[in-house]
């Protein structure tokens, strides 16, 4: 990417009415990060990382943070039902989570990043504001690449995660080949289990397949099933069947999916296990 | 020697360049970039085996910005190597600056000169080439097949030295040595082994990319600053590629930011060097890290075919190798990096019928070149794999094994003479050798009594233990000559001119360390400097871990000259003779402790005073063995037995060097090599496209062990004095990349009982493994 011009804005809605003006030619950066992997295309850059939309706030059952805040503050932040302070220490090298917002890595997602596995597993909710405000559902956020529900000027504001509840549990892995490396197989889960059964259960993969995604099958399987290894176990075998695993960095596909159901049965175990408050 | 009672050498002195490096100060190529330099772009093949129909380069010509536009059209015909080499070279002279046939994608086509870089970028785009696509050669049994596109079809290619060469075979070297009969050796063995095994393309990403710059001096003198392992060969080939004498060139080398031996390549500086001379203005080009993997120099693949025999007993009856490497497109080091499978390799172990076989193979993939362990490292994967492999059918441990047959100090192998560089090699018997030390001394650290059988190992995360002993060389002997300057001044100082060329490594340091000890003054009473051909004396460069041995040996001498001019100079002072005199610490003193004179004053004496003449002396060195330093490798690891993840958690290298001259830099070498070695043995790895074209060609796709991924490594130095060596010195640069493959391979076999025979040992292969078990 080559940047004709940098704006700085003062507040939210000077950024707005400059990327609306913009159009196509704009580009809101915040921390700028992924313009190591686009290629070169002529943008004017408006810097949204100093309009007051960073921080994180715990309300009610919910955590609420601010689009621009850093994956090094969502590392440092520590609280009884948080849990993206896992992910964001598995995320990259200190430097890169030091720039990189929460919100540039959902806008514009790419195959090894983290938080969108995270947040379709915690079920959050993501808002993006325009005119108005409009809330969006995980599921209805990630169902395709991100990007394509801006307009020009309307920026992803806040993002709400529900706070972990005892007899919950969040499970997360992303394998790697070295510590700062891309992920081959990235998966999370979050499990609900009541009187020893599994009452929820939210489960989603990327890397190994083609965009973040929920995986269905497996939490069809599960739900209602003996909060235990075997029903795990056999929920990974039957609903990872159809999946189309995708091999990286020289691996086959079918290493793919064998690694993908290693993955996805160590975030359930993971996940099963605090949940039943271990 | 005692080498307790050195003063300077042995002595971890700070690495004298550090400070200013840490600083930032304008050390490097780029750093001198002038003003008004015209930047360089390339347009390279697309293609990995293409003729060039036609070129039309009118339009870029007239391009805004473009000054000058090379390509095969414009430009003279020479067949030349670019390897950097002694003269003449054991390659063939098979590159052209440009030519009308491409044979690998990254290959040269045109090259633009603009105002800047974006305008260069720019006017490639305007170059118009018409292609008649070829048949690519993408392997070396497709390289051997019957009917084989030829891929050096040229009849100006050739080979300047009388060794085979057959490039309508696709045949880059062939050389062969039997001693004994291999047949016999393994009729007579209670076991049998015939073992192939497969290395991989791997680049030494150095920080700093290849990069060159070129202009003319006020009388019209090409200088060319570069990036470069090997300076006077550099000046050797420009002159040659552009058909000018080499007087009209000097090439200054400053700090290098690694070359690991990629720059002992002469990739750029053909192009500068012409496009300065066409345009009378600068020329800056440097490389991208695409270009880095594309088209600069890579580890040669290597397929190794073992037949080994050993006796109940433990004794090895039969030590067979057959090597066949990928030089790529241009076989610059085709034929000594498949010698060193050899030679290096070969003489660790005692066996009395020992057989080689090396073969070097034209395709049409990235041109392997030097790379650090030079072979070696290869054929040491294979050779200490097989080795773990015979100690468990006879039921020995693999330590005991290697102990029972590994060279000694006194004994000699005939694979010394068999296999030299393009020529017999040159009968050695082992000075120096400290292994047995080292392979007691690593176990002891690594705690090796730990080992368990792998089939007593269960669960998912499994550990086992590896180990592997190596050696390497130090020079190439009866061919690299090294030569020092001393120069001393007013205030008891010294200039050290070295054409040995510091890339990062510290030798400037090392080898001001030893003239130092040499003239009896301190460090930082030296000024190094190190590399213009124009004031520094000559030297091959660096390669063939030859800088401390053979160099050091140079300014130990020229050091010893020098010694003896101030020693005259303060006899003719305190009228005292010579035989009374010492020197030590930048004085010059009676041995009764009566008389002293600082070299400062013994200076100005001889500049100012009285029989005035300028303290100085040159000295050159040729070596006449290649004192092997040798290496025991231990390492633990952790496998993750459902993924095939390889951890590695502990790592231990016990090295004997000889002397080490600069413990601390000598520690630094081996961490560094050894952390070169384990990315090499687990992660880093060229992917192609079917057509040959290399997929992962950045550092995002292409995984290099950072500081992050370092596992714990213990870098213990096993004193040993080698006799013909600078104050007992061998070498210590080479040998440490070469046991990370090995050791991790009998590691994750003691692991999992998986024995892995291709590079690298990806999750994939290592689970694969583990499930055909
Ligand atoms: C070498 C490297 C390695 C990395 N490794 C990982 C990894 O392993 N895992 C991982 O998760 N991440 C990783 N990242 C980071 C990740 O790939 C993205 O680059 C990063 O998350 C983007 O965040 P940013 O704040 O820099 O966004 P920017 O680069 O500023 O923006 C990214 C995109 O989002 C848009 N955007 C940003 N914020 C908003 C907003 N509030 N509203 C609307 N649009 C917005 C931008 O216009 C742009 O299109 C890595 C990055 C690098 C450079």
């Amino acid at each position: 990417m080559k940047l004709n011009e940098f704006i700085i804005p003062e507040d939210l809605k000077s950024a707005q009415s400059a990327l609306e003006k913009l159009g196509e030619k704009g580009f809101a950066v915040a921390g700028g990060t992924s313009l190591h992997f686009l290629g070169i295309v002529e943008k004017t850059a408006v810097d949204i990382s100093h309009l007051g939309l960073s921080g994180i706030q715990k309300q009610g059952g919910a955590y609420l943070i601010g689009a621009t805040t850093s994956l090094g503050d969502l590392m440092k932040f520590k609280d009884q039902g948080w849990v993206l302070d896992q992910v964001a220490l598995h995320t990259s090298t200190q430097q890169i989570r030091n720039i990189s917002t929460l919100g540039g890595n959902i806008v514009r997602v790419f195959p090894w990043n983290d938080f969108p596995v995270a947040l379709l597993a915690l079920d959050a909710t993501l808002y993006i504001e325009g005119v108005a405000e409009k809330a969006y559902s995980s599921d209805d956020y990630f169902n395709g690449q991100p990007i394509r529900l801006f307009q020009p000027g309307q920026l992803l504001t806040r993002v709400e995660v529900p706070v972990l509840k005892p007899g919950q549990g969040f499970g997360y892995h992303k394998e790697v080949r070295l510590h700062a490396g891309f992920s081959l197989m990235t998966a999370a889960a979050v499990i609900t289990v009541k009187s020893g059964r599994i009452d929820g259960i939210r489960v989603a993969a990327s890397a190994g397949i083609a965009l973040p995604a929920r995986l269905t099958l497996v939490e069809a399987a599960l739900g209602g099933q003996a909060a235990d290894a075997a029903s795990l176990q056999q929920a990974v075998a039957n609903g990872t069947a159809a999946l189309a695993w995708k091999g990286k960095e020289g691996m086959s596909d079918e290493y793919a999916a064998h690694l993908g159901r290693v993955v996805l049965m160590d975030v359930l175990s993971a996940a099963l296990l605090q949940a039943q408050g271990e | 020697m005692n080498v307790k009672d050195l003063k300077v050498v042995n002595k971890s002195v700070v690495k004298i360049d550090s400070m200013s490096l840490a600083l930032g100060k304008p050390s490097y190529v780029a750093d001198f970039k002038p003003a008004d330099t015209l930047y360089v772009k390339m347009l390279w093949s697309p293609h990995a085996h293409a003729r060039i129909v036609s070129i039309d380069i009118s339009a870029a010509e007239k391009m805004p910005g473009v000054k000058a536009v090379l390509y095969h059209g414009n430009v003279p015909r020479v067949a030349h190597c670019t390897a950097g080499q002694g003269y003449p070279e054991p390659s063939p002279y098979d590159t052209f600056m440009f030519d009308t046939k491409v044979r690998y994608v990254g290959d040269r086509v045109a090259a633009v000169a603009a105002e800047t870089l974006e305008q260069a970028e720019a006017a490639l785009k305007a170059i118009k080439v018409e292609y008649e696509v070829l048949k690519p050669v993408l392997s070396i049994d497709e390289a051997f097949a019957e009917g084989a596109p030829i891929i050096h079809d040229e009849p100006d290619a050739t080979i300047p030295i009388p060794v085979p060469y057959e490039p309508l075979k696709n045949l880059v070297a062939h050389i062969s040595m039997e001693v004994g009969s291999l047949d016999k050796g393994l009729a007579e063995a209670d076991f049998q082994f015939d073992r192939t095994y497969e290395t991989q393309y791997a680049q030494h990403t150095p920080i700093e990319a290849y990069v060159a710059q070129a202009y003319l001096d006020p009388r019209g003198r090409i200088v060319i600053v570069t990036s470069t392992q090997v300076p006077f060969h550099c000046r050797r080939i420009v002159a040659q590629c552009l058909q000018i004498p080499v007087q009209q060139i000097r090439v200054i080398k400053p700090r290098i930011g690694g070359g690991f031996g990629s720059k002992q390549e002469v990739l750029l500086e053909d192009v500068v060097a012409m496009l300065t001379l066409r345009t009378k203005r600068p020329v800056f080009w440097e490389f991208t890290r695409e270009e880095n993997f594309r088209t600069g120099r890579t580890r040669h693949p290597i397929r190794i075919r073992l037949r080994m025999g050993v006796k109940k007993d433990g004794r090895i009856t039969a030590f067979g190798m057959e090597a066949t490497s990928n030089t790529g497109a241009y076989g610059g080091h085709g034929l000594t990096v498949i010698g060193c499978c050899g030679s290096k390799v070969l003489p660790l172990y005692r066996a009395d019928n020992i057989a080689f076989l090396g073969k070097v193979a034209y395709t049409n993939m990235p041109v392997s070149g030097a790379y650090r362990g030079f072979g070696a490292t290869q054929a040491f994967f294979a050779a200490e794999s097989l080795m773990d492999e015979m100690a468990e059918a006879i039921g020995m441990d693999p330590v005991e094994f290697r102990k029972l047959n590994h060279i000694r100090s006194g004994e000699g192998s005939p694979v010394f003479e068999a296999l030299g560089e393009g020529k017999k090699g040159v009968p050695m018997t082992i000075g120096s050798c400290a292994l047995a030390d080292c392979i007691a001394i690593g176990a002891k650290e690594i705690d090796w009594s730990r080992r368990t059988p792998w089939r007593s190992k269960t669960g998912r995360y499994r550990r086992g233990l590896g180990m592997c002993c190596l050696m390497q060389g130090s020079s190439v002997p009866e061919v690299d000559m090294g030569a020092a300057s001393i120069k001393m001044n007013e205030d008891g100082s010294f200039n050290l001119l070295i054409g040995a060329t510091d890339l990062g490594t510290g030798s400037d340091t090392v080898l001001g360390q030893i003239a130092a000890e040499a003239i009896g003054t301190t460090i930082d009473k030296m000024i190094v400097y190190s590399s213009d051909t124009d004031f520094t004396p000559f030297d091959v460069g660096a390669y063939a871990s030859s800088t401390t041995y053979l160099s050091g040996e140079a300014a130990r001498k020229a050091g010893a000259k020098v010694k003896l001019q101030i020693l005259n100079t303060a006899a003719e002072m305190l009228h005292l003779p010579v035989s009374e005199l010492d020197t030590a610490e930048g004085w010059a003193f009676s041995q009764d402790g009566q008389h002293k004179l600082s070299f400062s004053e013994i200076s100005l004496y001889s500049l100012y005073q009285k029989n005035q003449y300028q303290i100085m002396d040159t000295a050159s060195h040729i070596t006449h063995k290649s004192p092997p330093p040798f290496s025991a490798h231990y390492v633990e690891i952790e496998v993750d037995t459902w993924t095939g993840a390889v951890q590695v958690l502990n790592y231990v290298a016990a090295v004997d060097c000889g002397t080490a001259i600069n413990p601390k830099l000598a520690e630094g070498q081996t961490e560094g090599g050894v952390l070169n070695g384990i990315s090499y043995a687990l992660t880093e790895e060229y992917l192609f496209n079917a057509k040959g074209k290399m997929i992962n060609a950045n550092l995002t796709d292409y995984h290099i062990f950072s500081m992050r991924d370092k596992p714990p490594i213990k870098a213990i130095l096993v004193p040993s004095y080698e006799e013909t060596g600078p104050y007992g010195a061998k070498s210590v640069s080479e040998i440490c990349i070469n046991g990370a493959m090995p050791a991790i391979a009998n590691a994750i076999h003691n692991a999992t009982g998986a024995r892995l025979y291709t590079t690298p040992f990806t999750p994939e292969k290592v689970w694969r493994a583990i499930q055909a078990l």
